[in-house]
């Protein structure tokens, strides 16, 4: 698990990427990092501490990678998450808490884990048993990942989303894929201690306009921008 | 407002589907004339009633569906996956 530090990112002589002072380069959300920002791992993350009841958080840091196999291969049933379901389960067996597992389509999983952990997952998904067929791609830094979470999340998310969000048709640990804002989201009901949460998964050119626009569908119930929760990290 | 009610997603707007268009048979590829071809691609039926169409779910399970669609009042007779008998 990366530490959160606030080392200092450099830019090389004719070369305008940040670097870390390792040399590697610095990764960044398409979010805009509300400040303080630190550097976590290989990224750049907001850590603005908000005790807002409702809440956006950019998760865009964490791994992402998404594994197509046929629903009846011996990998999928080593994963057991069905096509709408999202379980936290041990899919890197060195790792002391579980990723979650999003089944995101009828032949796709999408596995996230803390942060830099992709190489990893990659690793253990690629060695799931069974002969079938199957791809297994990095998605880290081609997605926008946020976390919206509070009690009033889903009468904010109907605002912009035409996906039945009660509780008999998305309870916790539902995933799905719909529009939302008119973008084509993986959203995921994963409530947090209790608190109802959603997370939205979008291709990395949609995250900050999904931001801005959950932002702005929730300001009158009071949202507040969140920096990376420390748990999930 | 035209809904579908996707095999794998359950009923969705159809603003989150691309139509493909009419089903039909597709052409001999070794035997078809440059008309045929033509005729296959560009003529279609469009007519007043049930027909067997194409649709994609593109902002949800990315599947290929058959749907049969009436074309005056837009009733969804059924929707089921492409590659799979009816
Ligand atoms: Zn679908």
């Amino acid at each position: 698990m990366p530490e959160a530090t606030t080392q200092a990112a450099t830019t090389a002589p004719g070369d305008a990427r940040p670097r870390l002072p390792g040399g590697a380069p610095l990764a960044r959300s398409p979010i805009r990092q509300p400040p303080p920002t630190a550097v976590v791992g290989h990224w750049e993350v907001s850590r603005r501490h908000t005790n807002a009841a409702l809440r956006l958080a950019d998760l865009s840091a964490l791994a992402k990678v998404v594994l197509r196999a046929a629903p009846e291969s011996e990998a999928a049933g080593a994963l057991g998450v069905p096509f709408g379901a999202a379980r936290r389960v041990n899919v890197v067996a060195t790792r002391p808490a579980p990723q979650l597992v999003v089944g995101s389509g009828p032949d796709e999983w999408t596995v996230l884990g803390p942060v830099d952990t992709q190489a990893e997952i990659d690793a253990a998904l690629l060695a799931l048993p069974g002969e079938h067929p199957r791809s297994v791609v990095d998605l880290t830094h081609g997605r926008a990942l946020v976390r919206l979470t509070g009690a009033a999340a889903p009468a904010v998310l109907a605002t912009i989303c035409a996906i039945d969000l009660r509780e008999r048709s998305t309870p916790n640990g539902k995933a799905l894929r719909s529009l939302v804002a008119g973008v084509a989201t993986d959203l995921v009901r994963d409530d947090v201690e209790g608190t109802c949460s959603y997370l939205l998964h979008v291709e990395r050119s949609s995250g900050q306009y999904l931001y801005d626009t959950l932002m702005e569908a929730g300001a009158t119930a009071g949202i507040d921008a969140a920096g990376l929760p420390e748990k999930e990290i | 407002m035209i809904q579908i009610p996707c095999p794998y997603c359950g009923l969705r707007n159809a603003n989150e589907f691309a139509s493909t268009g009419e089903v039909k048979p597709r052409p001999d590829v070794a035997t078809a004339t440059p008309a045929v071809w033509r005729a296959y691609l560009y003529d279609h039926r469009n007519p007043e009633g049930l027909v067997t169409e194409g649709w994609y779910h593109r902002a949800g399970c990315r599947k290929f569906l058959v749907v049969e669609r009436h074309t005056q009042t837009n009733e969804i007779r059924s929707a089921r996956p492409a590659g799979v008998a009816s």
